[in-house]
């Protein structure tokens, strides 16, 4: 296999010397993706598995996500509460789930779905903000610099780290930060490409760009160093994304929908990165607008439809390119909700929540864990789960090591 | 004696970089008075620019907002280039970062213009009065739900915002005081159809008073009277601007130094952003990334033109900087985030619609041409050149005739290069 720096020193010194060799880092990137991808097969020092964490961003309302037939619910919801008669029925004993997960429900009766309920961050924040930076950190609540899958990608990176290795789609990524690993982080896969001015040689200067990277006259400035490493991770990202994401959608300013950013579709994109194999094992993909502090039904009706047509099209590509054994997909939100609507026909930031974990490996068809109506705390529903556990069942499935990484045991629930 | 690479480095941080001749004129001016002329125009004589956003009036039709959006957005660009008080307008870009409402959210061209114009007006002005108004303005009202609390229900987002986002700071306030802000805030409503005036209504407001911060408040006044007053509130802000213009490794004493001089200016912003700015001249500080936003800004400054919003929001978008949507209520993250692989492709995107949009005879199209890579690197704020890998990698793109226009191929690598997104 190639390595990273012989790689570059190759793509460099072909730009240097001429026009045509400066053409030549697209094959030369095919060549490396394609040994990286031996490597992931076959070469046993990664592992064929894949972790997909699908992250609802702004606080996903559990309550109204996995529905409990408890009458505290209805009372405490009068405008927000789903009529009965819409619920999805599945095999779960006293939970439903939103009509818009429809579509998952035989997934879940044939067991590849189970659900965390009451699961969230001891010592919980309704801020945004500490609530992220804990979510993303995976500690007991202290600061850190580094995200929970970070350290994991520190603890097995290889002697020739791939940035290609954790890649975020649709979100930034500091759960993905260790402090020798960063992500490939990809907002937006459909503007995700160079250009070159009219008539020109647009090889010559991508090869320009990439020389620009070479290392001389930064002293030590942290930054610029990192600036210019950037340039190649970001010329090899383009590259597989341009094979693996679905075609341009539109953006509209004004809504600020961008189809290309809906789960359906940034899944879509993952499941092509998956099978194209360059070792690739942690997708975080990240789908917003779940604080839905006002006009909740209709916000989150459709967040929620998107989510589930986007999973079970995920689910199905792979089945049908004989991959999906090897991938599991959790959910993840960085609070829940109040139990109590607001009065703008919304909900405020809360505490314990429901998450999902799924896949041909998972013993699911069950929720773990309850709901926690009967005990609320300060109007909240409390944190019978710690996030971490559904953290320590995703680094298991990766392989580990996890309680090392997450600094403490957690119960996996045998979800596994 | 400041050199004049850290005048240019503090242009491309603070100013959008420099018009043609603009650094050559900063340093014969003098460091010193550089500064004093950014941080008080008026009282240097500086002309002002007119407010992009006052003359215009917007539609609120759902027909015409894109439109409506595009306008506001150019007219805001233009201000960031052209203005000959560039400061007012890089500051008017913190206060967003600050604050960071999103069009996403407010939805509506009239409240959004309106909202742009106060962070504007305000920029260098009294963050007491900035503060009080964005409190009862209509598209924050609207973006943190002010307009649908009620005493009955209040919506907690703005009061928790207030404490940890805009006044004070995580660690200085309870939940007992978010719950209390959210009531006394109560009663503000935006009125759609009467083109987003705010009006008070004293039915919906909760008018029990409520123990805030240590004192007793009743309304929005007496809650944003007790952020500002609380001795957090100044440290919190220095701090934010010291980590904007000095990165993150401004030793706490430093920082202390800046909050007594926004505290002995009663929370007047110019003579912060002076102390700030001198610092970083005097050597405070290290470098920190430009974001795609102001980058562009830069990159069009220097440049000379100006695209149609048309030509380059998207591209902003793709950075993941769309400069009308903030990521989420905390404004964008930090710099880290503008070295990933989004905003590094985007750069070259952008600098090529730059170089076609450049007129015929451009003096950066001529250095490019030659190529004299000192005259050029000059020109775009880098007075001691560019660093050996790009000087290589410019050098040989040019020796490979690359196509286009001449000098088109090396300039749009030249502006995409990592040289020009640190200052």
């Amino acid at each position: 296999m190639l390595s990273r720096r012989a790689f570059l020193s190759l793509v460099g010194g072909a730009a240097a010397t001429s026009a045509a060799g400066a053409g030549a880092w697209a094959g030369l990137l095919r060549e490396r993706v394609e040994d990286a991808a031996a490597v992931a097969v076959g070469g046993g020092s990664v592992s064929g598995r894949v972790l997909v964490v699908l992250q609802l961003g702004g606080g996903n309302d559990g309550l109204n996500t996995l529905v409990p037939s408890d009458g505290r619910y209805r009372d405490a919801r009068p405008k927000l509460a789903l009529p009965e008669a819409d619920l999805v029925r599945v095999r779960a004993d006293g939970y439903s789930l939103h009509p818009g997960l429809a579509p998952l429900a035989a997934r879940w009766d044939a067991g590849r779905i189970a659900a965390f309920e009451g699961i969230g961050q001891r010592n919980q924040s309704r801020s945004h903000f500490k609530a992220m930076d804990v979510w993303w950190a995976g500690t007991d609540g202290s600061a850190s610099t580094t995200g929970w899958l970070g350290r994991w990608l520190d603890a097995t990176e290889g002697s020739s780290p791939n940035p290609l290795r954790s890649i975020s789609l649709g979100t930034g990524a500091p759960a993905l930060v260790g402090s020798r690993s960063l992500p490939t982080v990809v907002l937006s896969p459909s503007r995700f490409a160079l250009a070159a001015p009219a008539r020109t040689d647009a090889a010559a200067i991508t090869a320009a760009f990439l020389a620009t990277s070479a290392p001389g006259g930064s002293a030590g400035d942290v930054w610029l160093d990192a600036a210019r490493a950037a340039i190649p991770t970001t010329i090899e990202a383009i590259d597989l994304v341009d094979r693996a994401r679905v075609d341009d959608p539109d953006v509209d300013l004004v809504t600020g929908r961008v189809n290309e950013n809906t789960a359906s579709a940034l899944l879509q994109t993952a499941a092509g990165i998956i099978e194209l194999g360059v070792g690739t094992q942690v997708l975080l993909v990240g789908v917003n607008g779940f604080d839905t502090h006002s006009n909740q039904l209709i916000v989150h009706d459709e967040l929620l439809r998107d989510v589930a047509a986007g999973i079970t099209a995920f689910f199905d590509r792979l089945e049908a390119a004989g991959l999906a054994d090897d991938v599991l997909l959790v959910t993840t939100s960085e609070f829940g909700r109040r139990v109590a609507e607001n009065a703008s026909e919304g909900t405020d930031h809360g505490f314990a929540s429901a998450q999902f974990v799924m896949g041909a490996g998972v013993r699911g068809g069950r929720v773990v864990g309850e709901s926690g109506l009967g005990s609320l705390v300060d109007g909240d529903l409390p944190i019978g789960i710690d996030t971490r556990s559904l953290y320590a069942v995703a680094l298991d499935w990766l392989g580990g090591p996890t309680d090392g990484v997450l600094g403490s045991s957690f119960d996996r629930y045998d979800l596994l | 004696m400041s050199s004049t690479a850290d005048i240019a480095a503090l242009g491309r941080r603070a100013t959008f970089g420099f018009a043609p001749g603009g650094l050559d004129r900063a340093v014969g001016l003098g460091a010193a008075r550089w500064v004093d002329e950014l941080t008080s125009p008026d009282a240097h004589g500086v002309a002002a620019a007119p407010d992009p956003w006052s003359a215009a009036t917007y539609s609120n039709d759902p027909d015409e907002r894109q439109q409506q959006a595009l306008r506001i957005l150019d007219g805001w660009f233009g201000a960031l280039t052209e203005s000959p008080r560039p400061l007012v307008e890089s500051m008017a870009w913190f206060w967003h970062d600050h604050f960071a409402v999103s069009f996403g959210v407010v939805k509506f061209p009239a409240p959004f213009a309106r909202y742009l114009s106060r962070l504007r007006r305000h920029a260098l002005g009294d963050f007491r009065t900035l503060l009080q108004e964005m409190t009862t303005d209509a598209a924050m009202l609207l973006f943190l739900d002010g307009s649908t609390s009620t005493a009955a229900a209040p919506n907690e987002n703005y009061g928790r915002e207030l404490l940890e986002l805009y006044g004070l700071g995580l660690d200085e306030f309870t939940e007992a005081d978010v719950r209390a802000a959210a009531a006394a805030l109560t009663g503000w409503v935006v009125q759609p159809r009467s083109d987003f005036a705010v009006q008070f209504v004293p039915r919906r407001h909760d008018a029990k008073p409520q123990q805030f911060l240590g004192r007793t408040v009743r309304d929005a006044a007496g809650v944003v009277d007790a952020v500002l007053d609380h001795p957090a509130c100044a440290r919190f802000v220095a701090s934010k601007v010291a980590a904007w213009f000095l990165g993150d490794g401004v030793d706490a004493a430093t920082v202390d130094g800046f909050a007594r001089v926004f505290r002995d200016n009663d929370l007047q912003i110019a003579p912060l952003v002076r102390a700030v700015l001198r610092a970083r001249l005097d050597g405070a500080g290290s470098s920190t990334v430009v974001s795609p936003f102001p980058w562009f800004a830069g990159v069009c400054k220097v440049a000379g033109v100006r695209p149609r919003p048309q030509a380059y929001f998207r591209a902003l978008s793709g950075a993941g900087q769309d400069p009308f949507r903030p990521p989420n209520v905390g404004g964008w993250p930090g710099p880290s985030a503008w070295l990933g692989a989004s905003p590094t492709a985007a750069r070259l995107a952008l600098a090529s619609t730059v170089v076609d949009l450049l007129p015929a005879p451009s003096p950066l199209l001529a250095a490019a041409a030659r190529p004299d890579l000192a005259s050029l690197a000059g020109l775009l704020g880098l007075p001691d050149g560019f660093g050996t890998g790009t000087t290589a990698a410019l050098r040989d793109l040019h020796g490979s005739s690359p196509g286009g226009r001449p000098g088109a191929a090396v300039l749009a690598v030249a502006l995409a290069s990592p040289e020009l997104v640190v200052a």
